[in-house]
Formats: C-alpha cells, sequence, structure tokens
C-alpha cells in the first residue's frame, strides 16, 4: 500500500497524497473494466470450449488432414491457440492500461473542482 | 547417470545456494522476505512467475504425454497455458491493487474477519501440500532414473527426496523472495534452454514436422506396459482374452520369444515390459491415431480437463502471491501477458520433442542403438523419460546433462514458489497476525524461515510415503495426476471467493467463508474417494462411486463453491460497512498514481542496500 502517512479515507471518496478516487468515479471505471474482462473471458471461454466441441462434433476439424499429419485441430492446438492467447493478453492490457488513463484524468478533474471550490 | 550430467546438476545446484547468499544480504524485512521488496519488473517476474508454474510436470510430463497420447498430450499442455487468461482477465491488477502480502491478507481485508483468514490459511497449505506432494514424488523419480544411486544408505527415490528438501529448505530460507525470485529467473531461462536445445538437435537431424507427424499418424498408437505374469496372463472376464493375446498382435515374434522366456520361468510376480494396443475413448468406432483425439479423454473429461488447467491456474497460492511483488496493477497485467509468451513458447516446444522422440527412438534403436530406459517394441515404456533418453541420442552426454539440469531446476523453481507461499501463510497470516503482532522485524523473518523449514521437512513426510501407500503403482501417470489434484483443490478453494470478492460487491463474508469451505472440502472429498476408488477401498456404485470417478473434480466442486458464495450472500446480505472503501481500493488507482508521481512504482531496485 501507499504511504500512510500522507492518506486519508473520507466517506465516500480515498485520497492518497494529491490523488483522489471517489466511488462514483470508481464504479464508472469498474462497469467499464467489468465490460472488458467479461468481453474477453466470453472469447476466452468459448473458444477453449470450441476445441473440444469441434474435437467432438466436427469430423473435418479433427480427422482430416490440412499440412502434412496436422488436422485442423493438432495446428490449432499445438501453435495456433498460443497466438490467440497472445493477442487477447496484448490487447486486453493495451484496453485496461486505458481505462486506468480514464480514471485518473477523471480525478484530476474532481481534485483540479475542488481545489477551485477550496 | 554421465559424468557430465553430474557434474552439470552440482553446478546448477552450487550457483542456487551462491544466488541464496548473495541474497541473503538484501533481506531484512518481511517485505523482502515474502515479497521481494515489491519491486520485482514485469519481465523478471514473468520469467519467476514461468519458473514458479513450470514444474517437472510440465518439464518431463508434457513432451511424455505428447509421446505416449498424441494429440492429447499437446490438449493438456493447451490447458496449462490458457489458465494465465484467466489470471490476467479477472485477478491479477485487482489483486495488486488491493496490496498486502498473501491471499488471505486479501480475504481478510476484503471481508473483514479472522474466521476467513484463517480458512484461507487452511486452504492455501492444503492446496501448496497437494502441489508439493508431486514436486517430491517427482524429485524422487528424477534422481532415480538420471542418478540411479542412493547416498548413505538409502534407496535412490529416498536420496532424491531427502536431497531436494535439503537443498530447497536452505536456500528458500537464506535467500527469502528475493533469493527465491533470483533463482526462479534463472532455472526457468535454463529449463527453456533445455526444451529450445532438445528441439534445435531434433530440427538439426532432419526433424521435419508436418511430415513426422503424418509418419507418426499412418499406424494406430501403440500403448507400452509393464506387467506382472499373473496379469499378462489373466483372462478378460467378458471376452476371455489375455493382455499376452492383444500384445502378439502388435508385437513381433522376437519380440514375443523374450515375453515368453519371463514367462516360463514361473515367477507369476515378475513384471515384463509389452506393447498393447490402443482404445479411442472419444470416437470408438476409429482407430486412436497420434493426430487425432480421445487416446487420454473421453467426451467428457476433453472438456473438463481443460476447465481443471484453466480455472485451477487461478487458484495456485504460490502463483497468486507473485501478483503481489508488482509494483502496481498495470505491471502485474503487463507480466501475465509476458508469463503467456514464456509458457505458450514452451508448451509449443515441448510436444514437438514429444513427437521428434517416436522417430528418433524407433529409428536409434532398429540401427542396433542401446539405450539406458526400459523400451519395449521400440517405445519407452515409461514416456517421462522421453526428454532425457532423446537429448542423450541427439547431442551425447552434453545435452543429457543440459537437460538433467532442467528437470532439477523445474523441480526447485516449483518448491520454491510453494515454500515461501506456505511460509507466508504461517509466518505472516499466522504469527504475525495472531501469535505475536508485536514481534520485531527480525522475530518475524527468523519465524517465516523456521515456517520454510517445518514445510519442507512436512513435504519430505509426504514424499517418502507416496511410494510406501502403493500410490505410484496406482496411477500410471501419477506426476500429472497429483498436479491435477492440487489445480483442482486450489481453483474450487479460491477461485470462485476472488471472482466473486473482486467483480461483486454484493458478496458477503458468509457467503465467501461458506463458498471456500464448499470448494475446499468437496474438492478434496472427491480426490480422496478417487485414491480409495482406484485402491480398491470403495466400490463404483452409486453416488460414491460416481463422485470417486470424477478424474477432474474441479468441474463439479468450482460451480458448487461458486453457488453457494452467491446463495448464502443473498441469504445473508450483510455487507461490510466499508464496503465503498474496500470496492476504492480494489478498483482505483489513487495510491498507484501517489506512488507513481513520487517514484515509488520504479522497478530495478530489488538488490538496492538500505
Amino acid at each position: 500500500m501507499g504511504d500512510a502517512t500522507e492518506s486519508t479515507v473520507s466517506g465516500v471518496q480515498v485520497q492518497h497524497g494529491d490523488h483522489i478516487d471517489t466511488i462514483e468515479s470508481v464504479d464508472f471505471v469498474f462497469r467499464a473494466q467489468r465490460k472488458l474482462s467479461f468481453t474477453y473471458g466470453a472469447i476466452f471461454f468459448a473458444v477453449t470450449l470450441g476445441i473440444p466441441a469441434s474435437s467432438v462434433w466436427w469430423k473435418g476439424w479433427y480427422a482430416t488432414p490440412i499440412w502434412g499429419g496436422f488436422t485442423a485441430n493438432y495446428l490449432f492446438v499445438s501453435l495456433l491457440y498460443y497466438i490467440f492467447l497472445w493477442a487477447m493478453a496484448w490487447t486486453y492490457s493495451k484496453q485496461a492500461d486505458k481505462l486506468d488513463l480514464t480514471l485518473e484524468v477523471m480525478a484530476e478533474e474532481i481534485a483540479a473542482k475542488a481545489g477551485k471550490e477550496g | 547417470m554421465n559424468t557430465i550430467a553430474i557434474v552439470l546438476v552440482v553446478g546448477l545446484i552450487l550457483f542456487t545456494i551462491a544466488l541464496s547468499i548473495f541474497s541473503r544480504r538484501f533481506t531484512r524485512t518481511t517485505a523482502d522476505f515474502y515479497l521481494a521488496g515489491r519491486k520485482v519488473g514485469s519481465f523478471s517476474n514473468a520469467s519467476a512467475i514461468s519458473g514458479d508454474y513450470l514444474s517437472a510436470a510440465s518439464f518431463l510430463g508434457v513432451a511424455g504425454a505428447v509421446y505416449a497420447s498424441g494429440l492429447d498430450g499437446v490438449w493438456y499442455a493447451a490447458g496449462f497455458a490458457g489458465g494465465f487468461m484467466v489470471v490476467v482477465l479477472f485477478i491479477a491488477s485487482a489483486l495488486r491493487r488491493f496490496g498486502e502480502y498473501t491471499v488471505a491478507d486479501f480475504a481478510f481485508g476484503r471481508f473483514g474477519s479472522n474466521r476467513i483468514r484463517l480458512i484461507t490459511v487452511l486452504a492455501v497449505l492444503l492446496t501448496s501440500l497437494f502441489y508439493m506432494a508431486p514436486q517430491m514424488f517427482g524429485a524422487g523419480t528424477t534422481w532415480s532414473v538420471l542418478v540411479g544411486k542412493g547416498i548413505f544408505g538409502m534407496d535412490p527415490y529416498t536420496s532424491g527426496v531427502v536431497v531436494v528438501t535439503a537443498i530447497m529448505a536452505f536456500y528458500v530460507g537464506v535467500g527469502g523472495m528475493k533469493g527465491t525470485t533470483l533463482n526462479q529467473i534463472f532455472q526457468f531461462w535454463w529449463l527453456m534452454f533445455a526444451m529450445i536445445m532438445i528441439v534445435v538437435f531434433a530440427f538439426g537431424n532432419g526433424f521435419n514436422y508436418p511430415q513426422a507427424l503424418a509418419d507418426a499418424s499412418k499406424t494406430p498408437i501403440v500403448n507400452t506396459k509393464s506387467m506382472t505374469v499373473a496379469d499378462l496372463t489373466k483372462p478378460d472376464a467378458k471376452t476371455g482374452k489375455t493382455p499376452y493375446d492383444a500384445a502378439a498382435t502388435i508385437m513381433t515374434p522376437a519380440e514375443m520369444a523374450k515375453v515368453d522366456e519371463v514367462i516360463a520361468a514361473g515367477d507369476t510376480k515378475a513384471k515384463v515390459a509389452v506393447a498393447l494396443p490402443s482404445k479411442n475413448k472419444l470416437h470408438e468406432l476409429r482407430d486412436q491415431l497420434f493426430n487425432e483425439p480421445g487416446h487420454r479423454y473421453n467426451s467428457f473429461d476433453q472438456f473438463s480437463m481443460v476447465l481443471a488447467l484453466v480455472l485451477g491456474t487461478a487458484g495456485l497460492p504460490h502463483i497468486l502471491n507473485r501478483y503481489y511483488t508488482n509494483p502496481s496493477g498495470a505491471a502485474a497485467r503487463r507480466s501475465t501477458f509476458w508469463v503467456l509468451v514464456f509458457i505458450g513458447t514452451f508448451y509449443i516446444l515441448a510436444p514437438i520433442a514429444g513427437l521428434a522422440g517416436i522417430g528418433f527412438i524407433k529409428d536409434y534403436l532398429a540401427n542396433g542403438g542401446t539405450i539406458a530406459a526400459a523400451n519395449v517394441h521400440g517405445l519407452l515404456v515409461k514416456p517421462d523419460q522421453i526428454m532425457p533418453t532423446l537429448a542423450e541420442i541427439l547431442g551425447g552426454q552434453w545435452l543429457m546433462g543440459i537437460v538433467a539440469a532442467g528437470a532439477f531446476a523445474a523441480m526447485f523453481s516449483t518448491i520454491g514458489g510453494l515454500l515461501i507461499a506456505a511460509a507466508s501463510a504461517i509466518g505472516h497470516d499466522v504469527f504475525e497476525k495472531y501469535i505475536d503482532p508485536n514481534a520485531s522485524e527480525r522475530k518475524r523473518v527468523i519465524v517465516g524461515k523456521s515456517a520454510v523449514l517445518f514445510f519442507a521437512l512436512l513435504a519430505m513426510g509426504i514424499g517418502l510415503a507416496i511410494p510406501k501407500f502403493g500410490l505410484d503403482q496406482a496411477y500410471p501417470a501419477l506426476i500429472a495426476m497429483m498436479v491435477t489434484w492440487a489445480f483442482a483443490v486450489g481453483g474450487s478453494a479460491f477461485v470462485p471467493m476472488l471472482l466473486t470478492g473482486i467483480w461483486w460487491k454484493g458478496t458477503t463474508e458468509r457467503g465467501a467463508t461458506a463458498g471456500i469451505f464448499v470448494g475446499l472440502f468437496g474438492a478434496i472429498g472427491i480426490i480422496l474417494m478417487n485414491i480409495l476408488q482406484t485402491l480398491g477401498v470403495i466400490g463404483k456404485d452409486g453416488i460414491i462411486g460416481f463422485l470417486g470417478s470424477l478424474t477432474f473434480p474441479v468441474l463439479f466442486t468450482f460451480p458448487l463453491s461458486l453457488l453457494t458464495i452467491i446463495i448464502v450472500s443473498k441469504l445473508d446480505g450483510e455487507l461490510p460497512k466499508n464496503v465503498d472503501q474496500i470496492w476504492m481500493r480494489i478498483h482505483g488507482t489513487a495510491n498507484e498514481r501517489h506512488e507513481k508521481q513520487h517514484g515509488l512504482d520504479k522497478v530495478g531496485t530489488m538488490f538496492a542496500k538500505k
């Protein structure tokens, strides 16, 4: 945690040094973060469970060689699945960083407003 | 064991000890001992997490699984990697932002009761023990295979368990999280180097991936098994045929003549290795080819295995603890991305090694070569021996030495993380909170080190007990099975609590406590029933028989725990009084901005003098 001597907590906001989070701004970003995480999560689980589903029911996926001995199933599980994971993790991290930035801008606006009001 | 391999393994051990002694100078506070001062950068942390995660089960077991089972072995590897997506999407940054030291701290801070902290501590210790058991068993078996001799009058298995325990207790106790982190970084890159070298040597010796896969898939997979003469000649109750009859359909007359010799000797307990036809568990009417699914998993297990690994990864306390060593939530996400790159690369390479082993070993034996590992019909009897065997064939003693050191590095790095997690549960969560809250920093660190020693001895006892209970005979792939159990316990106990605690404000303390309780003891209960069923103590009928047959209990216990949390929380409705502040602590960034402004988020000072 941060420097406790510079941190104060009030009813609806948290302050660490010059930096403030309000429950409203955190809730706003939380909802955006939740949407982002659960959207990516839905894609991840759809693909991850789609692989065994295809292995069970789609013969063209698991039994037809497409390159040497590679079936689509083998190629995806041994190589493409990892590329999918890397792309997901990278784009998700970038978008989550942007959300953090949104909260930062929002918090600075709140702090500036509070300063003007004295 | 060859001299070069001994030199490389001893060199690895000495280097490990030297790193710990170096780190000791920088371990003065509990934050240093448990969290490396929270100054580990994303790349370093990702390397350490990867070292933590890739145990002997991954280094030796994944290539072995692919060698023996083809595509189902590759799918097993993919499940391990997929688990980190759950971590990055739902847990990593929130856990780090919340701060603190351990998962139990998160539970206490989020829900505000000693009861939930203590049950979380219990869950951490039990999960760590479940994960430590296969590492200790791996230490004993790897020592038996690679060294082959005991020391101080002990048998090889016991020697492996005792030596690894002694080294681990020393280096974790002396170096703390900083020493463990440094060691895990080094150990991860060593085992990655070993895996890359195997694959490079395979391609250098003419391996062609698509062609080798086509060649391996021309005929059905052949299983190998070491059986007693009694079992080999026992007729099946339904078909009246014996395993001997089945082996005769696969093995050559010359190979069968050797089996006949053993049978003719008259010792019914004598063991003999045979090759047997395989069955396709997924598409029963199809031959089981290498490039098709179905050798290990039926349709239910194709789903349940991957869900067990994906959900279980986020419940491993030694992995979760590492997220607290990041300097910020964003850094925690970046660490996880790099973990996915590192372990993804590893899991792309391991199946190549497994596939390459089929052709190279068969050709080597066909051309009159000999190998130390037991083999039949051109195949290894124990697939877990594929890595050292392939290394010796492709690169001689040097490459085998590199792989042998890689196997020990994989065990050391995982055991190190588990010891730190268990020590923090005992030393930080119990001693510092309940026994002596006013203890000096020095005393706290001493207690942490004592906890490392205590837990290491406990793990050693379990490692030594496994063969005595006959578990190694009951389960053909015991290391992989025990790793899956650890994933099940952690995934059922922690992940529902973490997911609801982070993403649902309405989660109450009673709901979370009940969820942990149900998930933890539900998973352990099903695992015990599975063990008892496998040992023949309980039958396969009724509800107990059904539960005992569940190979991957997390598919059952995870939703049960989640539902328990939701239902009890709804019925309870008593939220913590300061729930808004807690919410802002999990999802707000004021603290991180403050640290950033004052340069407190900087990394690279893990070894700064104070």
